[in-house]
């Protein structure tokens, strides 16, 4: 997205490019980032726009956040069996499978779905706007996009992936013994006791403070790369790419952070 | 109701037959030499940067989280090493690369795809007497493969040294005992390829089909796009689950 | 020889409704028609892109229902085809996108496929034009590349999508003397798809027109230049006033 022209091939040049590029993005998505906050104090949000992102965010993506929290569970699960068998200690599997889910593995998958589903289209929209000069449009009606179109856009998405993440957690867990039980041979109740002996409110806490961050990253990466499309048609579809590829990488250094900050 | 379940039948009849079609061409077709390579080095090109980046985040992020969850039962990080080695190999490596591979290597596809049906030129394909699946997703689907497997090893070495690099800035844990081989076994290894190559012709599948069936002009390229970044990421999640649970019943069982 | 009888297609809503039409060998049918009206529909049913959901449609002898994907390839062989945004592929040179149906075919000959593909260039006005890349250019450009390569391999029935859309009037009116000139030349069988029907009636033999996925008219160049009905007269003299 980078405004570099410059068709110097060599390998420096093109690190150089990257990078500038890399800075340009990271510059353009905390200033996004400054010209939201500014309009949360007092909130000038539009309500009508904020009640359907809401809803078409967090329906959207119902099916898939189950299907890959479900599978999830199943998956820590197999992953824990391994080593409960090299133990023999059934006792453990709930906290074996519990612990990554809730801290780690959950969030993370969850808010990857989430980027490919609801971030992807949010960059798509907005590229299409811009590129189809609907933003110039409003701006004639003396409306701002930041405040109308950008702001609810935001906020929905942190709301929803907080709560998707919430609904997430209780399928993969349900999804882990089910599982147990299925391949393992654990009962469920023996699942939910260690669960329940092992778990503290502060791993589910991480988890979904994680899930937040996760969404206002995934937010603000998605609109910038929107808004700061160019190219006409074929460049959406670079903006949806680089925003996709953006996210994700995102995710994995806010993890990283998160993962010192709240041990 | 019935008709959702009618259309997911309909999708899955169309994923069939261009998979079987993928594979009969495969062997079958003549293509130039150069198809694969190209496409080899798009994937390469497109994700290495990428995929070693998430991947060394991931090798520190899992690491400092294992010792700490290690930590609350057994004071001993002597297997910590051992440990995440073998996660890494069984699972870890193999599907978080392939859901990076997903996002990456799947929306291009999508993308590539999708513009040439809009555009009508996959329709001249095939008036060319050309099957479309035999042209365009079979050098794609070999390059994959190949790739897939290729850049998650290389991925997963520079996620195992990350993982080691905090081990022992974090938890004091000298390199020669993080360098621990000795849980690593046969079936963790077997697990770990044939989850590689099964990603890896999952992905270009996946994407294929949602590029091949676009609708509408670029709205419907976008749309198919984002379509293939999600079929595909969850076509990972669910061949995770097969294989996982597969290798435990074969090789732990 | 093309014929079509008592065709239907849907997608969400019926796009032909009950279609029956015989197109002669060596014929220059144009198809007419407002926008949505199943023209393009038809003609990618003519072409095997498409299958008939009821009815049946024969092209060169063959009934294309009943074919399979790799027995149609047979007859697609003898059918070219000019598609609405030209199709050119995007990765090959104007030479390559040319030449690519003769390849396809089996013509392995390097001298062949050369002369032929200076042969198409030069009946389109682009010779020279060999090493270019399409995105480069313009849009008259492409049609006629478009052209070059549906008429290459000498195609029994050959196919034209719009072939004028987005054209300037003097451009339009070249191509379509173009396509009557090369239609002449080889005796083909043509189905032209045009909403430019002022130009596409100076070089039609026969003329259908289409409405809402039916086929209202069917008849001489002249019989539409004089017929009585109300839409088609409407449509072919440009009225504002009238039934459409």
């Amino acid at each position: 997205m980078g405004s570099m022209t410059s068709t110097d091939d060599s390998l420096a040049a093109r690190t150089g490019r990257a990078l500038l590029d890399a800075a340009t993005d990271a510059g353009g998505v905390s200033i996004l980032a400054a010209r939201l906050l500014q309009r949360m104090v007092p909130p000038r949000v539009d309500g009508p726009e904020l009640w359907r992102n809401l809803h078409r965010m967090g329906v959207r993506s119902l099916p898939i956040v189950g299907v890959t929290a479900l599978f999830t569970g199943g998956i820590m699960v197999i992953q824990a069996g391994v080593l409960i068998r090299r133990f023999g200690a059934e006792g453990l599997l709930g906290w074996g499978a519990g612990f990554a889910t809730l801290r780690e593995v959950g969030p993370i998958l969850i808010a990857l779905m989430f980027s490919g589903r609801v971030g992807a289209n949010n960059t798509a929209e907005l590229a299409t706007m811009v590129v189809t000069e609907q933003l110039d449009a409003l701006e004639t009606l003396a409306i701002d996009p930041l405040a109308y179109l950008i702001l609810p856009r935001v906020i929905s998405m942190v709301v929803m992936l907080f709560v998707l993440t919430i609904y997430g957690d209780v399928l993969a867990l349900a999804g882990a013994a089910w599982m147990g039980q299925g391949l393992l041979g654990v009962s469920t109740a023996t699942f939910w006791n260690g669960f329940l002996e092992t778990i503290r409110v502060w791993d589910l806490a991480t988890g979904l403070i994680k899930s937040v961050l996760f969404g206002g990253m995934i937010a603000l990466s998605s609109s910038h790369y929107g808004l700061a499309v160019t190219g006409g048609a074929p460049g959406v579809g670079r903006a949806v790419n680089a925003s996709v590829v953006a996210s994700a990488t995102g995710i994995f250094v806010v993890d990283y952070l998160a993962t010192y900050v709240l041990q | 109701m019935s008709a959702a379940v009618r259309a997911i039948l309909l999708d899955a009849r169309e994923l069939q037959s261009i998979f079987l079609r993928t594979l009969y061409w495969s062997f079958r077709g003549k293509r130039e030499p150069g198809d694969v390579a190209r496409q080899c080095y798009e994937v390469g090109n497109r994700s290495l940067f990428f995929l070693m980046v998430t991947m060394g985040f991931i090798g520190m992020i899992l690491v400092f989280q294992s010792g700490l969850q290690a930590l609350r039962v057994v004071p001993d990080l002597t297997m910590l090493g051992a440990t995440f080695l073998e996660a890494l190999v069984r699972d870890l490596g193999p599907s978080i690369g392939a859901l990076m591979l997903a996002t990456r290597v799947g929306a291009g596809i999508a993308a590539e795809i999708g513009s040439m049906v809009v555009t009508e030129q996959v329709d001249a394909l095939r008036m060319c007497g050309v099957d479309p699946v035999d042209f365009l997703v079979v050098p794609r689907f070999v390059a994959s493969m190949l790739m897939t497997t290729t850049l998650i090893l290389l991925a997963g070495l520079v996620s195992f040294a990350a993982g080691g690099a905090t081990a022992w800035f974090v938890f004091d844990v000298q390199p020669q005992t993080y360098m621990n081989l000795s849980l690593l076994d046969r079936g963790d290894v077997i697990i770990g390829l044939s989850k590689c190559l099964g990603y890896g012709a999952a992905i270009p599948i996946v994407s294929a089909w949602c590029g091949l069936t676009t609708r509408g002009g670029s709205e419907g390229v976008g749309a198919a796009t984002t379509s293939a970044v999600v079929n595909s990421s969850l076509a990972v999640i669910f061949l995770d689950l097969l294989f996982s649970g597969a290798g435990f019943v074969i090789f732990d069982g | 020889m093309i014929e079509v009888s008592r065709l239907s297609k849907r997608f969400a809503t019926p796009v032909l409704r009950d279609v029956s039409l015989r197109v002669p060998t060596g014929c220059l049918y144009g198809l007419v028609g407002p926008g949505a009206s199943g023209k393009s529909v038809l003609l990618k049913c003519l072409a095997g892109l498409l299958r008939p959901e009821q009815g049946s449609v024969s092209v060169c002898g063959a009934t294309l229902g009943d074919l399979d994907e790799v027995s149609l390839q047979a007859v697609r062989n003898r059918i070219g085809m000019l598609f609405q945004n030209n199709a050119l592929f995007d990765h090959l040179t104007v030479r390559e996108n040319i030449a690519f149906p003769l390849r396809r075919r089996g013509v392995s000959d390097e001298s062949e496929i050369a002369a032929r593909v200076a042969d198409r260039l030069a009946a389109v006005s682009l010779a020279g034009f060999e090493d270019r890349m399409p995105g480069g250019l313009s849009g008259g450009q492409k049609k006629r590349v478009g052209v070059a390569r549906a008429t290459v391999t000498r195609a029994e029935v050959v196919l034209y999508d719009e072939p004028a859309a987005g054209l300037d009037p003097v451009t339009s009116q070249k191509i379509f003397d173009l396509l009557r000139a090369e239609q002449r030349e080889s005796g083909a069988t043509v189905v032209m798809v045009s909403s430019d029907i002022e130009r596409l009636l100076t070089v039609t033999d026969r003329v259908g027109m289409m409405l809402d996925g039916e086929l209202i008219f069917d008849g001489t160049t002249d019989e539409a230049l004089t017929s009585t009905h109300p839409v088609v007269k409407q449509f072919v003299h440009g009225e504002v006033d009238g039934p459409l």
